[in-house]
């Protein structure tokens, strides 16, 4: 019975807005700016989470980067400028002695070499130094060909491993295995293609091209910046034992006396987390307000417009209840109607969403390229929660006037004209 | 049968009175009255008599201030709002002088109504509700809503959405009102043809040309009953 009523109310519901248009969508304005700040917040804290999860996927949740720099931000840049950089014996000398990680091994830097293929030259292009281990870290998965071998990087072969990025980049339309290219000037044979990693806001991941530690000296002279030691833990559960023993052999292998400071990052992506939590809470906290405050608004918008639907309505009410309507089918009746009113709020606002998120995450991030984490459309959750907190803001602002026309007096009803 | 299952409304000595300010008014003094099964009982008074209140209170849209109302045995003061809710769904039938049809729901809609508010599935509901229709002449009127109806055919769809649920009485208050006098007459003939079926009709009324088709008429005045008579010269058209 109360499903048949529930339905019965649901079609005068909507009968009523489409009598009503104007009045209707004034009223439930409250509802759709306040829907639109949920959808908007939630679009925003997505994107976040959505950015978070990319740096924890590149990084590998369980991997550890040694390094002169804190990568996280909103540190003291000054002071890590001042930072001795970590050598190439530094980081072998780490390297051979820890004992608790999988995987540990440097990593040196080169930025801006000119990579040449036949006659194409691309400037700009990241090219690091490392072992033969590399391969067992996520940045080292092979999608073809192989990962340089021990005795390549003894002799320190002049082999190049190319990221996915790059591989796109030379070689558009035929394979990569074999060919030589040419490294500000040195020849490299390429041994073997990275596997696709990046995501289209973080492809500077896949331009980096690989090749052994003495091929890199070789080739530039020397390791003129601060190296990296990628340490992978094997395992989430090992990275604070590990994390232990990074600090503490670093501190030895930089002659750092008790009671001085650390003088390198251990960076992972914890740090990311941290640093993304800030902001979290900032839009949290501005979302949450503007909602707030929005759907005040718009409880009180429906709520008025439920109170002059039920003067409006106070004969049919004398009439329903002379033929037997029970106060809750009246308590129903308007509810739903209120509830009606504030799902078409949310469906508005949806449709106006979509559309501001899709041209935001389209056109913006051309112009700001950190707000590339903006995904161009709204998730499915957020819908039913958009959907579902309408539905609750309709029955709370449609509570008062319904309990009025549920109490009414038949035969004052009744006389009502 | 014996009377006492006959009877359908016993009040004694009922009393509403309001509270105007300071002042108090006496819409009903002392009223008692026997209604029994199958009767057709037409209410007349002036206005100001007490017989809109008196039909209020007998249709349980309103309870006495004091006195005491048996319906079918039931203490009706005793009862709280959704249980006068449902003796006015399952016991009793109003049509009224303005019809008080919903005004954007077809005829078929207004009169399967009550059946929803009586919890009856929508299959039973709608073959009920088409064959009340049928019964007071309105098969070709079930998708029309009452802005496409006359007045006579609009008063006819209250007395189908009366009859379906089967109610014990039938509480008509001015049913002529709003209608021609031609019109009216084919109402009229309706009620005397629904209380010949067994319906028990109440009517109330200031007309005595609607007064006469009833069998047995209580005046009222100043709240009280002045003369309650079985009406010897009943009009009963053919």
């Amino acid at each position: 019975m109360i499903f048949q009523e529930s339905a019965e109310a649901f079609k005068m519901a909507i009968d009523s807005m489409r009598t009503n248009k104007l009045r209707s969508l004034l009223a439930a304005l409250g509802v759709v700016i306040g829907i639109s700040f949920v959808i908007l917040m939630g679009w925003v804290l997505g994107g976040l989470d959505g950015a978070l999860e990319e740096t924890v996927n590149l990084m590998g949740e369980d991997v550890l980067y040694v390094d002169q720099w804190d990568w996280a931000g909103g540190h003291n840049w000054r002071k890590e400028e001042y930072r001795k950089p970590i050598t190439i014996e530094q980081a072998n000398d780490f390297c051979s002695k820890i004992k608790s990680a999988e995987v540990a091994v440097p990593l040196s830097y080169a930025g801006g070499a000119k990579v040449k293929y036949g006659n194409n030259q691309y400037n700009g292009m990241m090219i690091q130094g490392t072992k033969s281990e590399f391969s067992n870290t996520p940045s080292g998965a092979i999608l073809e060909g192989r990962f340089f071998s021990e005795i390549e990087e003894k002799y320190g072969s002049n082999v190049a491993v190319i990221g996915f990025g790059v591989f796109t980049t030379l070689f558009p339309d035929s394979f990569a295995l074999n060919k030589d290219i040419r490294i500000n000037g040195h020849k490299f044979l390429i041994i073997g293609v990275i596997k696709k990693r990046a995501t289209y806001m973080t492809d500077f991941m896949d331009q980096r091209i690989y090749m052994p530690l003495e091929a890199f000296k070789s080739t530039f002279g020397k390791f003129n910046r601060s190296l990296n030691v990628v340490v992978k833990a094997g395992g989430k559960e090992r990275l604070d034992e590990v994390r232990a023993e990074t600090e503490g052999l670093m501190r030895t292998v930089r002659n750092l006396k008790p009671g001085q400071e650390n003088d390198f990052s251990i960076n992972e992506t914890k740090a990311f987390e941290e640093s993304l939590a800030a902001i979290r809470i900032a839009v949290w906290g501005i979302g949450i307000g503007m909602t707030v405050l929005s759907f005040i608004v718009g409880i009180i918008g429906i709520m008025n417009i439920m109170f002059v639907s039920v003067a409006e309505r106070t004969k049919e009410i004398g009439i329903r209840k002379a033929i037997g309507a029970p106060r809750r089918s009246i308590l129903i009746q308007f509810i739903i109607e209120a509830a009606v009113l504030c799902l078409a709020g949310a469906v508005i606002s949806l449709a106006g969403c979509s559309i501001l998120i899709y041209l935001t995450a389209t056109i913006l991030p051309k112009y700001v390229s950190e707000l590339e984490f903006l995904k161009p459309f709204i998730p499915l959750n957020l819908l039913l929660i958009a959907s579902l907190v309408s539905i609750i803001v309709g029955i709370l602002a449609g509570l008062i006037p319904a309990t009025r026309a549920a109490r009414l007096n038949p035969v004052d009803a009744l006389r009502y004209e | 049968m014996d009377d006492q299952e006959k009877i359908i409304i016993d009040i004694e000595h009922i009393a509403k009175i309001y509270q105007m300010g300071l002042e108090k008014v006496f819409a009903l003094r002392d009223v008692s009255l026997t209604l029994r099964k199958n009767e057709y009982v037409a209410i007349m008074g002036p206005s100001g008599s007490g017989k809109s209140t008196l039909m209020n209170i007998l249709g349980c849209l309103d309870t006495p201030t004091l006195g005491k109302y048996m319906f079918r045995g039931l203490d009706v003061n005793d009862m709280d709002d959704n249980e006068l809710a449902a003796i006015r769904n399952k016991e009793i039938g109003f049509v009224f002088q303005t019809f008080n049809l919903l005004p954007r729901a077809t005829s078929l809609k207004n009169v399967e109504l009550p059946l929803v508010y009586g919890g009856i599935s929508k299959s039973v509901r709608h073959e009920r509700a088409k064959k009340t229709l049928e019964d007071v002449g309105l098969a070709d009127r079930i998708t029309h809503k009452p802005n496409e109806l006359s007045g006579g055919q609009r008063q006819r769809v209250a007395v189908a959405r009366a009859l379906v649920t089967h109610p014990s009485i039938i509480l008509a208050d001015e049913p002529t009102g709003n209608l021609d006098s031609k019109t009216g007459i084919e109402i009229m003939k309706l009620f005397s043809d629904l209380w010949k079926k067994g319906n028990t009709i109440i009517v109330v009324t200031h007309e005595e040309k609607v007064a006469r088709y009833a069998q047995r008429i209580i005046r009222l005045q100043d709240g009280l009953v002045e003369t309650d008579e079985f009406n010897i010269n009943q009009f009963i058209p053919n």
